[in-house]
């Protein structure tokens, strides 16, 4: 076991994690803004993958490009997921939020196998491999990266200078008194919910590139946003990329001392682990 | 007074039942089965979901271990495949308690993904561990000649957990459930040992879930990791018993019935539509029927409100 | 008073609502066995074929050679005078559909005779519902052992079996002298008797395998696979392989900036479209088939022929494999003399027929023994028979030049 295949593992690992990282600190962002668990959020995944897909299959489009159509679209779609149906069980018993999106994640699904059916598609636009000291650095995987980080760094912007962004902040620590000092905490939720699928559709859209995605595979990158935001910390936006650190290595990893189907079950039992002895994560916060 | 009705009028419903396999094509007898295994498991689902408040999204886990179970006990061992469905659902209980004895003790959408995982890590289970399961290749079973037999098994299934069902709702254990989902804190102050309570509500729903699973497996003849331990089992559960009525006897019935008639109609030809028609129809009733249909039998007085049904 | 009729409605309408669906076709007679059969009357022949899922590239193709064949049939008067009429659902590459599908052809549709869908998987339940009702089915479409080893009697292959695949890669390694083989493969039947076999025969070969693992049909990423095998250096890649787990393979393998010597899989290459997937990375590599245009034999010219005009394309062996059911029914019909299913099963078990995929003969299981298994190899944007020599079009070329020097 030399230590240049552990490093190779680490790094494709770390890479594939910063994608998951924007996905998850967007599932983080509805969490903290709104106390719901968006069930749906890996197939909003999914919507920025076959966005990337569709126009990648018509028109040969470079993925970076389809970002400015499905960033904006997601964001649509997020927008229009909170004002009409999701904004009735928020304040609702959690179960309610968990149960909608569960049935909104179902029909994006099946609308995705009807359209697209179930075949595994990808968009294989950057191909090939750097060397970097030995080390094989797939090109879709270092652009996925760089790209996400670009993205995270550009929200995180937004989150800590613009208004709006402080507003968002404001209303995830007290929607009460965020109400109280005048922010429309209406048009921050909605707000939030197309900021956080837009994100999502981005991450969804760089991961095409990297691995192959059918319409079904939402819920598992559901699990893994999940893991990532709770081994991370809820509530945190740094935590997300704590988080995705350490999936991304525990993916990596098992895939590779155990099978491939292994690191799903891995970082399940991870999750399972850290809700039970550490609820906080690892950035721990509340409860 | 309405014991004399009502008894006499399910009566007639399980003799017209107990007749129909012979009368019908093999087609339909295997559609009627089919919904008595979904009444079957919505029911069980039912009991640690509606009763006692614990929302599980992948109780497809017990249904594929049972199926699993019962496989292997028949191929490799040759038990009679009635011994080796109710082992396996025996297996899927002895499972549920430590498994219930962890995971009960998160909150609800807690709760409800780590169910969700729990059917994937299954899977992945039978997936990877070859040498027993013979991983994606499935097991293979004897051919199930005699359909009627299948039939009545599943049937009979259904009747006992619908049954049990009814006995838990009248009881004082079910009113301690209902008081766990209704306020778990209060509960303990009260003294109800909601540990307890939790688990062996979990482990009964395990149980059938799993008999039901060794039966389909038996029919089937093949099964493998991604047939048993399919999403849409467990979606099929959370809807079913959510249009019906969570929380009460008939609303898995109903539901169950309803949507498998339903699906039917459509899964040929529109496989995707029906699953996506599903997902509308759980927004529906989270959204403007969050007690499915019973509630609207209740409020209309088709039903009277101190029947607990 | 009111409240007791209103439940005892509700129950009632309940039980009717139920029996109703219930009854709601015609009960009565069990299938038909077609021996009343008008000769006017279409003979019809159900099959569920995936359209749909991962196996649609495949289904398809299946498609295209039944219809062709019923096409040219039909064109002929028939069979026994009765035209060939197809009834086909779309199973969705799901076994469970396809098993529900059958038993609906069975029962509901009242088909005449029935005819395998695509894959291993698939077939295996599907099958089963074909031996309850004594329908032989003609397995166009798959070749795990796991179907012959079942004791039943109605299942007929037409395919090599699935652990003669990659003997020609291997034979192919031997004479270039090379010594190390790594093995991957999907974890479903087909896949695994595949590289079952592949290793039996590498070891009685005498070479080395040095590494095997298996991954879930479900996989999207075989980067850490790849990363395993890698620093390992083997001479040969075998892969038991569908069509997307291939494609994938390939490309992640570019990514990895890695290729051994000599690449051969199954399914995957013998697609027609493998090369349009791949563009230029799919050159050189080999692929397992059971039939391709350029064999001699009887019919095959012509079919080849018949086939690129109707769909524009060459046909690989999943098309010429539905094609060529199509015959061995036909000839199993005339043989029998007649439509009934248990004597077309007699007709099948012991006929020996030559069909456009070489000669038919199966052993007391169904297997088929009458055929060889070949392989081609990608040259030019073309695909080549390279094994066994008695049928190549042309010599292996091996090694694969490295990714940077092509």
């Amino acid at each position: 076991m030399d230590y240049q295949t552990l490093l190779q593992l680490a790094v494709g690992g770390l890479l594939l994690g910063a994608v998951y990282a924007l996905a998850a600190a967007g599932l983080n962002l509805i969490f903290g803004v709104m106390r719901v668990v968006n069930f749906a959020h890996g197939d909003l995944m999914i919507l920025g993958a076959y966005t990337a897909f569709w126009l990648y299959d018509r028109g040969g489009v470079n993925p970076l490009l389809s970002l400015t159509i499905s960033i904006p679209l997601l964001f649509v779609v997020g927008w229009i997921l909170q004002r009409f149906l999701v904004y009735r069980v928020v304040g609702q018993p959690p179960l309610m939020s968990l149960i909608l999106l569960w049935g909104v994640s179902l029909v994006i699904i099946n609308a995705g196998l009807f359209f697209w059916t179930s075949n595994v598609r990808s968009v294989p636009y950057f191909s090939g491999g750097i060397d970097l000291a030995g080390i094989q650095i797939s090109r879709s995987r270092g652009i996925a990266f760089v790209t996400a980080l670009v993205l995270s760094i550009g929200v995180w912007l937004f989150l800590q200078r613009s208004r709006w962004g402080k507003a968002i902040r404001a209303t995830a620590q007290s929607a009460e008194m965020a109400l109280v000092c005048g922010i429309n905490v209406n048009r921050v939720r909605l707000l939030t919910f197309g900021l956080a699928a837009a994100m999502a559709g981005a991450a969804g859209n760089l991961l095409i590139t990297i691995l192959a995605l059918s319409p079904g595979v939402g819920p598992s990158f559901l699990l893994k946003a999940f893991a990532i935001i709770v081994i991370g910390g809820l509530g945190s936006f740094s935590g997300a990329f704590i988080g995705a650190l350490v999936v991304g290595l525990l993916e990596s990893f098992s895939a590779f001392f155990i099978n491939a189907q292994a690191a799903d079950a891995v970082i399940y039992f991870a999750l399972i682990l850290f809700l039970l002895v550490r609820p906080g994560g690892i950035l721990g916060q509340r409860e | 007074m309405t014991k004399i009705v009502i008894w006499p009028g399910l009566a007639v419903v399980l003799i017209i039942l107990a007749v129909l396999p012979f009368f019908l094509p093999n087609y339909r007898t295997a559609f009627l089965l089919i919904t008595f295994m979904y009444v079957t498991l919505a029911s069980s689902w039912n009991i640690i979901a509606g009763y006692t408040g614990y929302v599980s999204f992948g109780h497809a886990a017990f249904f594929g271990l049972g199926a699993y179970t019962a496989a292997l006990l028949i191929t490799r061992l040759g038990t009679h495949w009635l011994l080796a469905s109710l082992v396996g659902g025996v297996v899927a209980a002895l499972v549920a308690v430590p498994l219930g004895y962890i995971l009960l003790r998160l909150r609800g959408p807690y709760f409800a993904i780590s169910m969700l995982g729990l059917a994937a890590a299954f899977e992945v289970v039978a997936n990877s561990w070859v040498s027993l399961t013979r991983g994606g290749a499935g097991l293979n079973l004897p051919p199930a000649l005699n359909l009627v037999q299948v039939y009545f098994a599943m049937g009979i299934a259904m009747v006992v957990v619908i049954g049990l069902s009814y006995r838990i709702i009248t009881s004082r254990y079910g009113l301690r459930l209902f008081a766990i989902r209704d306020d778990e804190q209060a509960a303990e102050v009260l003294g109800i040992n909601t540990t307890l309570h939790k688990v062996s509500a979990f482990t009964i729903s395990a149980f059938f879930p799993g008999v039901v699973g060794g039966f389909y497996a038996w029919n089937l003849a093949y099964i493998d990791p991604t047939s048993v331990f399919r999403p849409i089992l467990s979606i099929g559960m959370v809807i079913m018993t959510m249009f019906g009525g969570i929380g009460t006897v008939a609303g898995p019935v109903i539901g169950g019935v309803l949507l498998t008639v339903v699906a039917e109609g459509l899964w040929a030809r529109l496989p995707e539509f029906h699953r996506a028609a599903y997902g509308v129809l759980i927004v529906i009733v989270v959204l403007f029927m969050p007690g499915g249909i019973m509630t609207l039998v209740r409020t209309r007085g088709w039903v009277p409100r101190s029947w607990r049904v | 008073m009111a409240t007791i009729a209103r439940s005892m409605l509700l129950v009632l309408s309940l039980t009717l609502a139920l029996g109703l669906t219930a009854c709601a076709t015609r009960t009565g007679a069990p299938p038909s066995e077609g021996t009343q059969a008008q000769p006017q009357e279409p003979l019809r022949i159900g099959a569920s074929i995936s359209l749909t899922g991962r196996y649609d590239r495949t289904g398809k193709e299946m498609q295209n050679g039944y219809e062709l064949w019923a096409e040219q049939v039909n064109a002929t008067g028939g069979i026994t005078g009765r035209q060939v009429q197809f009834v086909i659902y779309d199973d969705t590459s799901d076994p469970e559909t396809s098993r529900n599908l059958y038993e609906k052809l069975i029962t509901e549709d009242r088909v005449d005779l029935v005819m395998g869908p695509y894959s291993s998987p698939v077939t295996l339940p599907a099958s089963t519902v074909a031996e309850k009702y004594g329908y032989p089915m003609i397995a166009s479409g798959a070749s795990a052992s796991d179907l012959y080893t079942r004791g039943y009697s109605n299942i007929f292959g037409v395919y090599t079996a699935a652990q003669l695949y990659l003997d020609g890669a291997i034979d192919i390694a031997v004479r270039n002298g090379y010594r190390t083989v790594a093995i991957v493969n999907e974890n479903s039947a087909f896949a695994k008797d595949t590289v079952a076999g592949a290793k039996r025969k590498a070891e009685q070969a005498g070479l080395q395998v040095i590494f095997e693992e298996e991954y879930p049909n479900t996989v999207r990423d075989l980067a850490p696979v790849l990363t395993k095998i890698r620093p390992l250096n083997p001479d040969v890649l075998l892969g038991g392989t569908y069509g997307e787990d291939s494609t994938l393979l390939i490309r992640q393998m570019k990514d990895l900036n890695w290729t051994p010597r000599i690449v051969a899989f199954t399914v995957g290459p013998a697609l027609p479209d493998f090369y349009q997937t791949l563009g230029e990375d799919a050159e050189w590599v080999m692929g397992a088939t059971q039939w391709e245009p350029g064999l001699r034999g009887e019919g095959v010219a012509e079919f080849a022929a018949a086939y690129k005009t109707k769909y524009g394309y060459d046909s690989g062996y999943h098309a010429a494999g539905g094609y060529a059911a199509g015959q061995l029914l036909k000839q199993a019909i005339e043989r029998a003399g007649s439509v009934d299913n248990g004597k077309i099963r007699e007709a099948l078990a012991t006929m020996d027929a030559n069909t456009i995929y070489g000669a038919y003969k199966v052993d007391a299981t169904g297997s088929q023994v009458g055929k060889p298994s070949y392989m081609i190899q990608w040259l030019r944007g073309e695909r080549k028979i390279v094994w066994p020599d008695a049928a190549a079009e042309t010599a292996a070329v091996v090694p694969l030049p490295e990714w940077g020097r092509r």
